[in-house]
């Protein structure tokens, strides 16, 4: 079932001085219900736009988003967002950042006042405490504050924080682009099992193709097909199951193939495949 | 060691370092003292360690500068004695003025706070803002006294003017400084517009905004004390012009350092509970 449909979309940012500089010009995809796409391009194709177009955060200059049929104009809790930075609030533990969009959707800011906020507070603190020890953190973490944490552990709780909501969607903008190799080879297999796990639609933007394609259960490719032009859709394709081994982790020949067709078709470069952790 | 970026003083080098030119000054002082009662001793410019015990004594324990200590010898309790005298009433009354100051400061922080946020706001009032900034508000004073009479409200106005805009606007570029995504976080995890201003980014920038606000501590008493001096029949700096009239300097000085106690004590309190509110928070 359809879930996500851009329709003709267009963003152009005006710079003063100079004709208005066209990011997307005529973009249209649909994402099914259910889908992981992997969204990858260089550095200024608009990836991160689209993400954010889809979230909300930002107005196309024409054209239409659309989920379920209504056409978005702001974010909201229906759609899960894990930045590369600044994906956590500096001001609470770890559980109060996973607890706080449940008190916040139920509470507001004065429902805090009244005697049933507290009983509420503890039982979702509970189911905070659940899904910090289901990333992989320990109890002890959950009164952390987030500069205490290693870059691994906030993107954990990050996603954490997100998916309490039960979002619709989750959108994760180069999530995992700050982290050590090692560190992001697990969060790949963390998020890819928290998608088969909860079914969640996921649009997953990363600049790195072999990540995309071990990820996704599609890629998208976006890119200019001239060094001038707006960007558009290069690629679109269902990715194979046999890139996968049965344990999840990727299969180095199958993923080789993958990464370097894109390259060739969307890219024209190097594959580059040191990003992903192949089974041992 | 003076120039070394790595320079490591020891825990009673800082000490002495730290206290060393608290004691030069005073030395100074009763050295300057000393040679002048030396030529004159009624001199009362530089009051000595006598005079001023006499006029902290006076200060402290009497509620008139003409009372003497002898006088106040009476047998009333201590306390009774400070709470009816002369520095004790001056200080309710700058208090009070002060109270009011620091009360009006919220009000500024929220406008900062929604001007940085709502960008209809913002626009309605920044330049606004960015002008009445640039009014010295010592040279309104008059206007303020024509409007506004000599009484409380033209003090508390002269403060507003002098300090609020400041505020409004740290406020204002504290909360431009949140990142954007903070903010969409706010609203994917269900919080309204009020939701997110509150207890996204007002949570976060607090802790500045309160240092913010004790930066301008001294600013607030600067204006506060203009107020008083030029029309106040009570407070620390009527007080202050008032014996200046007499020479009064043995009851200046303690006056001087009574406020300068005050305020440390306030700056002191502000970054204690800044401290204990805001665990999480890293001050530069």
């Amino acid at each position: 079932m359809e879930l996500i449909r851009l329709s003709d979309i267009r963003v152009a940012y005006s710079v003063p001085g100079q004709v208005p500089r066209k990011v997307l010009d005529g973009l249209n995809l649909t994402i099914r219900e259910g889908e992981f796409v992997a969204v990858c391009g260089q550095t200024g194709c608009g990836k991160s736009t689209m993400l954010r177009l889809i979230l909300g955060a930002e107005q196309p200059t024409a054209g239409k988003v659309l989920i379920d049929g209504i056409e978005v104009t702001r974010p909201n809790r229906h759609r899960g967002y894990v930045p590369q930075k600044y994906s956590l609030f500096p001001d609470r533990t770890v559980l109060g950042n996973i607890a706080f969009g449940p008190e916040m959707e139920e509470f507001g800011i004065l429902g805090r006042c009244t005697p049933r906020f507290l009983r509420r507070r503890r039982e979702i603190r509970t189911e905070a405490h659940r899904l910090l020890i289901q990333m992989g953190l320990c109890e002890s973490d959950g009164s952390k504050y987030p500069d205490q944490l290693s870059g691994g552990m906030q993107q954990r709780v990050a996603i954490a924080q997100a998916l309490i909501m039960r979002p619709k969607i989750l959108l994760m903008d180069e999530a995992f682009s700050a982290l050590d190799p090692a560190t992001r080879a697990e969060m790949q297999r963390l998020v890819r099992t928290i998608w088969a796990t909860t079914g969640t639609t996921v649009l997953f933007v990363t600049h790195n193709i072999a990540e995309a394609i071990y990820l996704g259960s599609r890629v998208v490719v976006l890119g200019k097909e001239t060094p001038q032009g707006s960007s558009k859709v290069l690629l679109d394709l269902d990715v194979p199951d046999a890139v996968r081994t049965p344990s999840g982790y990727p299969r180095r020949d199958e993923l080789e193939r993958l990464t370097q067709m894109v390259e060739g078709t969307a890219m024209g470069g190097q594959p580059e495949l040191r990003l992903v952790e192949f089974e041992r | 060691m003076l120039f070394r970026v790595d320079a490591k003083p020891g825990r009673l080098t800082t000490w002495v370092l730290s206290w060393f030119l608290f004691g030069m000054g005073v030395t100074f002082y009763f050295w300057t003292a000393n040679q002048r009662h030396l030529e004159n001793p009624e001199d009362k410019v530089v009051p000595g360690l006598r005079q001023l015990v006499e006029g902290i004594g006076g200060a402290f324990l009497s509620a008139d500068v003409e009372e003497t200590l002898a006088a106040d010898a009476a047998q009333e309790p201590l306390l009774k004695r400070f709470l009816t005298s002369m520095l004790w009433t001056d200080t309710v009354a700058s208090a009070k003025r002060f109270a009011w100051a620091m009360a009006l400061l919220i009000p500024a922080v929220l406008l900062g706070l929604h001007m940085g946020l709502f960008p209809v706001f913002g626009h309605f009032f920044l330049r606004f803002i960015l002008f009445f900034d640039k009014i010295v508000a010592l040279s309104v004073l008059p206007i303020l006294f024509i409007a506004f009479g000599i009484d409380e409200l033209s003090k508390i106005m002269l403060i507003v003017i002098g300090v609020t805009p400041t505020i409004i606007l740290d406020t204002f570029n504290l909360t431009k400084s949140i990142p954007p995504e903070q903010v969409v976080k706010g609203f994917t995890l269900g919080a309204k517009d009020f939701g997110v201003a509150y207890l996204v980014v007002m949570k976060q920038i607090l802790p500045r905004v309160l240092n913010s606000v004790r930066l301008n501590l001294k600013a607030i008493m600067l204006f506060l004390f203009a107020g008083e001096m030029i029309a106040s029949q009570d407070g620390l700096a009527y007080r202050i012009s008032l014996l200046r009239r007499h020479m009064g300097m043995n009851v200046i000085i303690p006056y001087v350092l009574w406020v300068a106690l005050l305020l440390f004590l306030v700056d002191f309190t502000m970054r204690y509970t800044n401290r204990k509110l805001h665990p999480w928070f890293r001050e530069v």
